[in-house]
């Protein structure tokens, strides 16, 4: 028992050292942002698909922006979509086609698998173009954003692209704020640490691009996947292709205001990264492909956030029966200095990077709720481990996974 | 003391103390002081004519008095609605007779002139400066930002310290420090010695000899997707010879004298163009990246960190305009860019490689 708490603990201290690596990288070390500059090109046509199941809220949003960004008109096609929608999706598309012909080509799924990759993968048959942009329909693009989003594929080695999603929906409720601390880590130091570091940036699925010849390579849209976006990062790097992140191109979501929403969401995504981590995870680290030494350890560790969740929990409960068992680990000043050393800044290092990526983002008050990232934190832990535990049980079961489409919480446009 | 009071007096105290490091979270979650969203910018693409459209904007506050002052021949003075102080020239040679060093050393009014404006040497305009016409100034002057309708000439030794757009030909004298944007609607010329950040125009020549006019050789972008080829390690394409593919390299690439890439290239270390080489596609280099002298590149050129480009370099065409960009660049005289040329760090007009 005390040899498992040791494995436990170790593996948490390696993301400890993670956490502050990536947060100091961000603070003091070298930014990259190659493609960000190019400005001026030939730029290559594109296809911009929008994935949409019932979101006759917001579908009209993202149309009217994408109408109106600075792209060469003659090279991008819209594609919204809509994956078996029962509600006003399809009327509001075909009232965009109407207003806009030949700009956007709608593509009306009626029935098929369900999941964003399953529509995707079927909406290929009408993508001629060898970029392509995707976006979620609660996301608003600016106007630069599809061209900063496409100049990365100039670059031959890059097959994926990432942007950065700001929530816009912030100020609703506590949830809105921490959500919104979370991004910040995420986007402003995580992810952009990955990029500086040459590691691993994630595709998220949404405000990102994919090379249609890279996606080809790797077999296409995967849709046996909970999280397409994972699956699509790790395919991509196993072939040779590199995902790069955009810190400047961002793009406003809506992130969800209630707490059910929330835990439905991270359950999917944690399912959907531990999938990808069963599929992945020992080819990455010890097979024969083109990542890097230093991929292949930082594309594992980010296999393995979730499942940290659980094996947490574990860690809990193992040092209590080892307490209660009197078992001393370590015995002595190591174990009094460890113990205070991990509680003094072990705890702190996901809140040290989000304090540090809100202080990034020159925000001045909000970094203040950082406490109450407990609470969120442990909501997280609960809601991930759960998942966990369900998805080995649907394992044994034969149980198919099932697609949850987040919740939207504005209001529909007129 | 009664002890429910003492437990009861502990458990308050203790509740007090675990709160007490929540007041200020407590405070923004009530007051909600910074609770919108982050400032995402929506509606402009960072465009380099950014500046320049909105002061010539700013100045249509100006055109009774520009009009004004061409009838009469004579100048204006008075003050924005933003308080900012102006003079307007009705002939723009008039501003090399006005006593502006004896005012102030600093020339804190904004300049407009309905026609070319001539400026004196050794003066810093620390307000914009506006002409309908061209503008043609001294040496070793200072400028926070110029906008003219016409051409722009920089004497010797200026400095711009924000912004500047022609939209007939800005040309650069001598170790001149461009440290904003540049712009032009017709084309850059820089003179040796000239440092740059951003510049943007049909087409940015380096020295005199520099020739945009030239017919580039016919080299376009690959309409197919070529395939792509992987090597780990070093890698050279040899003079001559021409390469059918999108090209990745783990170690450094060099393509040799007069060689020709139908495709994008791109190298994790340093890549060298040796003279004459040519490619359709991009050109991307993570390290340093020298480019020699007479080479073609039909699309974007990224360095990481350095990209030199020896004389006789041509990046895009007129008819496709492209982005040369690295933290640090050095392009020799006779250089020809096609579009925007941006050095995030340092860009200098050197005279030899």
């Amino acid at each position: 028992m005390i040899y498992v708490l040791y494995v436990i603990v170790s593996v948490i201290c390696v993301y400890t050292a993670r956490h502050y690596w990536f947060t100091l990288n961000r603070l003091f070390g070298f930014q990259r942002h190659p493609y960000i500059d190019i400005d001026t090109a030939d730029w290559p046509p594109v296809t911009v698909l929008v994935a949409a199941h019932n979101e006759e809220k917001v579908v009209a949003n993202i149309l009217s922006a994408l109408m109106t960004v600075k792209y060469p008109e003659d090279k991008m096609l819209v594609i919204p979509v809509n994956d078996r929608s029962t509600d006003r999706t399809r009327e509001i598309i075909d009232e965009f086609v109407e207003r806009f012909p030949g700009r956007i080509r709608p593509f009306h799924r009626k029935e098929g698998k369900g999941g964003k990759a399953a529509a995707l993968k079927d909406a290929m048959a009408l993508v001629q173009t060898e970029v392509i942009l995707i976006f979620d329909a609660d996301y608003i693009p600016g106007a630069g954003l599809i061209r900063q989003l496409t100049a990365p594929f100039f670059d031959p080695e890059v097959g994926g692209v990432m942007g950065r999603v700001v929530p816009m929906n912030c100020g609703t409720n506590l949830l809105t704020r921490l959500l919104d601390l979370e991004r910040s880590g995420g986007y402003q130091v995580d992810q952009q640490a990955r990029m500086n570091l040459r590691l691993v940036p994630q595709h998220g699925g949404t405000v990102a691009g994919v090379r249609l010849s890279a996606l080809h390579e790797i077999g296409g849209w995967n849709d046996t996947s909970l999280t397409e976006d994972t699956d699509l990062t790790y395919r991509l790097l196993l072939h040779g292709w590199k995902t790069v992140y955009q810190n400047r191109s961002e793009c406003y979501e809506e992130v969800p205001e209630t707490w059910p929403v929330r835990v439905k969401q991270i359950k999917r995504w944690a399912k959907g990264h531990n999938q990808a981590m069963v599929t992945y995870g020992l080819h990455l680290l010890l097979g024969r492909h083109r990542a890097s030494l230093r991929e292949r350890i930082d594309g594992t560790l980010l296999l393995g956030v979730y499942i940290m969740a659980p094996f947490t929990l574990l860690g809990w409960a193992l040092a209590l029966a080892v307490f209660y068992q009197g078992i001393a680990p370590l015995h002595g000043i190591v174990a009094i200095l460890s113990v205070t050393a991990y509680a003094a800044i072990g705890n702190l290092a996901a809140f040290f990077e989000i304090a540090a990526a809100v202080r990034l983002d020159g925000s001045r008050k909000r970094v203040c709720l950082v406490p109450f990232l407990i609470l969120g934190f442990a909501v997280s832990i609960f809601a991930v481990s759960w998942a966990a535990v369900s998805q080995v049980k649907d394992a044994l079961t034969g149980a198919e996974f099932h697609w949850d489409k987040t919740e939207r919480f504005r209001k529909a446009a007129s | 003391m009664n002890p429910i009071l003492a437990v009861v007096g502990l458990m308050v105290l203790t509740s007090a103390l675990l709160l007490l490091p929540l007041v200020p979270a407590l405070t923004e979650l009530q007051s909600k002081s910074d609770a919108l969203p982050l400032n995402v910018i929506q509606q402009h693409t960072g465009e380099i004519r950014f500046f320049a459209d909105g002061f010539r904007s700013y100045m249509r506050g100006l055109e009774p008095a520009l009009r004004e002052c061409v009838s009469s021949g004579g100048h204006a003075t008075g003050a924005m609605p933003d308080g900012s102080e102006y003079l307007v020239l009705g002939r723009g040679e008039d501003a090399l007779f006005l006593p502006f060093r004896e005012r102030n050393e600093f020339q804190p009014v904004v300049i407009a002139s309905a026609t070319d404006l001539l400026l004196p040497s050794e003066t810093n305009f620390s307000k914009d400066i506006y002409s309908a016409g061209s503008v043609i100034g001294g040496t070793k002057n200072r400028y926070r930002a110029i906008l003219a309708e016409k051409d722009i000439r920089l004497g010797g030794e200026s400095s711009v310290m924000r912004w500047v757009h022609a939209v007939g030909e800005f040309s650069a004298d001598p170790s001149c420090r461009l440290y904003g944007r540049v712009s032009s609607d017709t084309g850059i010329r820089l003179s040796e010695g000239c440092s740059f950040l951003r510049l943007n125009a049909p087409y940015i020549a380096i020295g005199a000899q520099a020739d945009p006019g030239q017919t580039p050789s016919p080299i376009s972008a690959n309409a197919t997707t070529p395939q792509r080829l992987f090597h780990d390690g070093d890698f050279e394409i040899l003079a001559g010879e021409v390469f059918l593919g999108n090209l990745v390299v783990r170690g450094r690439l060099r393509i040799g004298a007069g060689a020709r890439v139908r495709g994008s290239v791109k190298s994790e270390k340093e890549m060298v163009l040796e003279p004459g080489a040519s490619v359709e596609g991009s050109l991307i280099s993570a390290s340093v990246m020298q480019i020699g002298s007479d080479c073609r590149i039909h699309g974007p050129v990224i360095a990481e960190r350095t990209a030199m480009l020896q004389r006789g370099t041509r990046c895009g065409t007129p008819q496709d305009p492209t982005t040369v960009s690295a933290p640090n660049i050095e392009v020799e005289p006779g250089v020809v860019v096609f579009g925007t040329l941006w050095a995030r760090e340092q860009g200098q007009a050197v005279a030899g490689l």
